[in-house]
């Protein structure tokens, strides 16, 4: 037990400081509110190592740390929203066969974002859906590379933490 | 690049991508159509009316033709005749004006 509350007070911690890094470089020029989502990693590899529940609550913790010590409080709705949304779909998608981390983060991603358009389009109304396919793309890219670096993370602990 | 060494990852990018095509549908949506016909002469409205009444609207000079839910200027006796060779409007926003004879007909 102990064990696990050190392991997710280190996966969290590790989640806020890429959420930081994340936050020092924009790309609000693809759309607005688009991040790299380098944080999920740590939740990819949780759910790689079957951990749902884990995966849950680090990224939930991390999103309400990161909310409130980096933005403002009124991004909490969105990213809150979007991260359970996104955090479920991708253990949903790793219990399919021949799905890697790399699978996972492009629909968390993608399942993310759509969510946060939603929400999005609550507050600024219908015209915010023109951002959809550029939105979907670029969750394939970054969720792809999150994927990819967590796969990679994920490989090395992979014998030492279990 | 990225390794997709598993079958589930490139079905999952496959319909992520097929998806965002789709949803490129959006951009093909018409803006709002319909609405009330406004048409001002010397900034006096002169006829006010939903845009699915046929009317044929006489004003001296000019004779306006409201129809099938779009509007044209049929006539007038203007010597540029621009608002006449207009393109018959049907959206919110859109206007003819014939500017020496200061009739504006829009859509509101």
């Amino acid at each position: 037990m102990a064990r696990k509350i050190t392991l997710y007070g280190i996966f969290a911690a590790t989640a806020l400081i890429f959420g930081y890094i994340e936050s020092l470089f924009s790309l609000s020029f693809i759309a607005p509110g688009i991040k790299l989502g380098l944080a999920n990693s740590l939740c990819l590899i949780l759910i790689g190592f079957g951990d749902t529940k884990g995966a849950f609550c680090v990224n939930t913790v991390r999103i309400l740390l990161s909310s409130l010590l980096f933005s403002s409080p009124f991004t909490l709705f969105f990213s809150l929203t979007a991260g359970i949304a996104s955090t479920a779909a991708c253990a949903g998608v790793s219990r399919l066969k021949g799905v890697s981390q790399v699978g996972m983060g492009v629909a968390g991603a993608a399942v993310h974002n759509t969510v946060q358009l939603c929400v999005a389009a609550l507050i600024f109304g219908r015209s915010v859906w023109y951002y959809l396919p550029i939105l979907l793309v670029s969750a394939v890219i970054t969720g792809g590379a999150v994927g990819e670096i967590s796969e990679c993370i994920f490989k090395k602990i992979k014998t030492k933490v279990k | 690049m990225l390794k997709l060494s598993k079958k589930g990852d490139l079905i999952i990018l496959i319909t992520v991508l097929a998806a965002a095509v789709a949803s490129c549908a959006v951009f093909f949506i018409p803006q709002k159509s319909g609405g009330t016909v406004v048409i001002t002469q010397n900034d006096r409205i002169v006829y006010k009316n939903s845009v699915y009444v046929n009317k044929t609207v006489e004003l001296g000079d000019n004779t306006v033709l409201i129809k099938d839910g779009k509007v044209k200027m049929q006539s007038a006796g203007c010597k540029n005749q621009i608002c006449v060779r207009h393109k018959a409007i049907s959206r919110k926003g859109e206007s003819i004006i014939c500017l020496p004879n200061k009739v504006i007909a829009e859509i509101r």
